[in-house]
């Protein structure tokens, strides 16, 4: 019994909010991938030298 | 000068009752000229928005790369190897990258609103790609031949059996199980990533919506 509730301890932590319960990391994995979306978004591409693009895309 | 040979060449492009001029014709018509492997790309590509779906492409190869050595070892071999574990391990945090480029991807596409110009095929495939990616997954969670692959199976067959597919996909059967994981939905995803690809590759990338508002 001891060994399995060692297991349990284990299990992670959650936050409970209403109706909403998620594990503590899985809350962090989100807010990692929002905070990299919005990076993605804001933080400025690096441009190569002599790098010269189409001008206009294709399918539009 | 026409030679025999330019004849001989020509004969063979114009004639499609020839399966292989068909095909050829086929292939080279996937997408245009020049476009399979393009160096340069519209000036709005440079954005690290746009970069989330080659990561994602990068992280899968690094997932079938690493399945394929695991099964030279079988999917217990990474309970009694260190090698095997480190493997299992390879595999299962690119499992997770994938996954988080995936869904970076889905969101910079979704709200790109990227089924524009006649994209929404582009669009449909990645869906349905989410979908069988999670299918995947979740099949290589009940390969791991532990507790927690028996405990998923145990808690996955009720949901099956609800819908009526249990009888065929029975989720407490760990061969059939890592079949699907290692062969099946393998197939399926790499079909679907080259026809993704391939569909991107042939419509271009999506411009931003205030770039297609000025064109």
């Amino acid at each position: 019994m001891r060994g399995l509730s060692i297991v349990a301890e284990g299990a992670g932590r959650y936050i409970h909010w209403g109706v909403i319960q998620i594990s503590q990391t899985n809350l962090i994995i989100i807010g990692v991938m929002v905070l990299l979306f919005v990076l993605a978004l804001v933080v400025p591409f690096p441009s190569g030298h002599g790098d010269h693009r189409d001008e206009q895309g294709r399918g539009r | 000068m026409t030679t025999h040979a330019d004849e001989t060449a020509s004969e063979a492009t114009t004639d499609t009752s020839n399966w292989t001029n068909w095909l050829r014709t086929k292939i080279v018509g996937l997408v245009p000229p020049g476009q399979a492997l393009p160096d340069r790309q519209p000036v709005y590509v440079a954005s690290w928005i746009y970069v989330f779906g080659v990561l994602t492409l990068a992280s899968l190869v690094v997932v079938i790369g690493s399945g394929c050595v695991l099964a030279i070892g079988g999917s217990a071999w990474w309970h009694v190897s260190s090698l095997g574990h480190y493997v299992n391990s390879v595999h299962l945090w690119s499992v997770q990258l994938l996954f988080g480029f995936m869904v970076i991807h889905l969101w910079g596409k979704f709200f790109m609103a990227a089924w524009r110009g006649e994209r929404a095929l582009t669009w449909i495939s990645g869906v349905v790609l989410f979908a069988v990616s999670i299918g995947t997954s979740f099949t290589g969670f009940l390969a791991q031949t532990n507790f927690d692959a028996q405990w998923i199976g145990g808690q996955a067959k009720d949901g099956l059996n609800s819908v009526g597919v249990g009888a065929w996909f029975n989720v407490l059967n760990p061969g059939q199980m890592l079949m699907w994981h290692i062969v099946l939905l393998p197939l399926v995803l790499v079909a679907l990533t080259a026809m993704h690809v391939i569909l991107v590759r042939r419509h271009g990338v999506v411009p931003p919506i205030d770039a297609a508002l000025e064109g």
